[in-house]
């Protein structure tokens, strides 16, 4: 049955389409890390309504919890005043160990240079297509925010890095469970090197660790190394949770990260590179 | 003009959907995809070629919040608003069940689809979320057959 002109044309719109994302995946050919120049415009025009929802739904909660939910709050102090105080003393003993090294002075001047470094972010989106990807955060250029900052979670544990695009209040993290990821790691006991980058489920791969190489087992924790030159060493990653070997070289390692999804509400990005304070 | 306020006012419910579910648990979108959602109902209102403007739209905003090709989930989406709206022009879908089969199907064969193009093409491995992922088609006719006969009974309530 031939087509009306109606329907022809409803066609060739359709097929414009097509061709125009088959131009604008190839365009991407080969793949940088630089988003094009439409992707940014998404991202510039959307990201700034997801801050909005995210802001709004915080604002509801914070008056819900400020003024009427206020059942164990006293509790939750006294916790919060026992947490603090425990903090204070561990603080002063590590204050102590690295007074053994430096003197007071420069101590002082490094811890005030660190705690003024940690921006404290919340995250507003998570990857739509894969949550194990990327997140946005709620702040951005001009909060400081540059890329390949470090991202931990609440608890000091490796979350990711800062990547392109950085926009005047959010910007994009690349979480250590993307498969595009690598960062440089280091095994607890026997300090074997390898590239940790996303495998699936949240999950992550140590590759590039030899079969012939024994000295890796389960349950070991994984930290940064600091040789690619992004992170810091001596950041804890995760826990090896299988090695196993196939065909390759390489044996299969796989690393089960410490951070949380469900408790990736905040994050600290640190706004200074640590290899230049010690 | 009233086609294309309603239009952005999906876009712009998506996004806050998209947002919200992934604060409440990120998981959650593996399951629920809200640009789908907007994608197939207007293909189902307003038939192929509004279909496949939002399947562009919607995708490639997908797109902007995730971290990989540009493009990928605007070309699926493209193809499912096309194809959703054409065939709902083609044979009766207003019926409940036959509206949720029909989402169901196109939903798995957009899934299917998106899937493909990410693991043949360009080599990522599928995220799968556990399995939570194979629940979407399910959640999208469900959804999308929820709105649509809401909308269609209102109207027809209306008239």
């Amino acid at each position: 049955m031939p087509f009306s002109l109606k329907e022809r044309r409803k066609l060739a719109f359709f097929a414009g389409l097509v061709f125009f994302h088959l131009i604008l995946i190839s365009l991407q050919v080969p793949k940088g890390d630089q988003p094009t120049y439409l992707e940014r415009a998404f991202f510039a025009v959307f990201t700034p309504v997801q801050h909005g929802v995210v802001s709004f739904f915080k604002y509801l909660g914070g008056f819900w919890k400020n003024y009427f939910y206020l059942r164990h709050v006293q509790r939750q102090n006294q916790d919060m005043r026992d947490e603090i105080f425990l903090l204070r003393q561990e603080n002063q003993a590590f204050r102590n160990m690295l007074l053994k090294f430096r003197n007071a002075t420069e101590i002082q001047e490094q811890l005030a240079t660190i705690s003024r470094s940690i921006l404290v972010c919340s995250v507003i989106g998570f990857n739509s297509s894969d949550i194990y990807k990327s997140v946005v955060l709620n702040r951005g250029s001009l909060n400081g925010l540059k890329k390949d900052m470090v991202v931990l979670d609440k608890n000091g544990r490796l979350v990711g890095r800062v990547i392109e695009p950085i926009f005047f209040k959010e910007a994009r993290v690349q979480l250590i469970t993307d498969k595009e990821s690598g960062v440089g790691v280091l095994s607890e006991r026997q300090k074997v090197i390898g590239i940790l980058s996303g495998y699936a489920d949240g999950k992550c791969l140590m590759k590039y660790v030899l079969r012939t190489n024994k000295g890796i087992e389960e349950g070991e924790e994984v930290s940064t190394s600091g040789f690619e030159g992004i992170y810091p060493a001596e950041i804890p990653v995760g826990k090896i949770i299988s090695v196993s070997e196939d065909a390759t070289l390489f044996k299969k390692i796989i690393v089960d990260p410490y951070f949380d999804f469900a408790e990736l509400d905040e994050v600290a990005v640190l706004a200074v590179d640590l290899r230049e304070l010690y | 003009m009233k086609s294309l306020f309603e239009a952005a006012v999906g876009i712009i419910l998506a996004v806050i959907l998209e947002t919200v579910l992934g604060k409440i648990s990120a998981p959650l979108l593996f399951v629920l995809n809200a640009f789908s959602w907007v994608v197939l109902y207007f293909s189902l209102t307003k038939h192929e070629v509004f279909g496949a403007v939002m399947g562009t739209v919607c995708g490639l905003l997908q797109d902007s919040f995730s971290l990989g090709v540009f493009g990928v989930a605007g070309l699926t989406k493209t193809l499912l608003g096309f194809t959703a709206g054409l065939v709902s022009r083609k044979i009766n879908v207003i019926p409940v069940t036959r509206n949720i089969v029909f989402l169901l199907v196109v939903s798995f064969a957009e899934l299917a689809f998106w899937k493909f193009l990410v693991f043949f093409l360009f080599g990522e491995r599928l995220a799968l979320g556990g399995g939570l992922v194979l629940l979407q088609p399910m959640a999208t006719a469900l959804v999308v057959t929820l709105a649509f006969q809401i909308v269609r009974r209102r109207r027809e309530e209306g008239l």
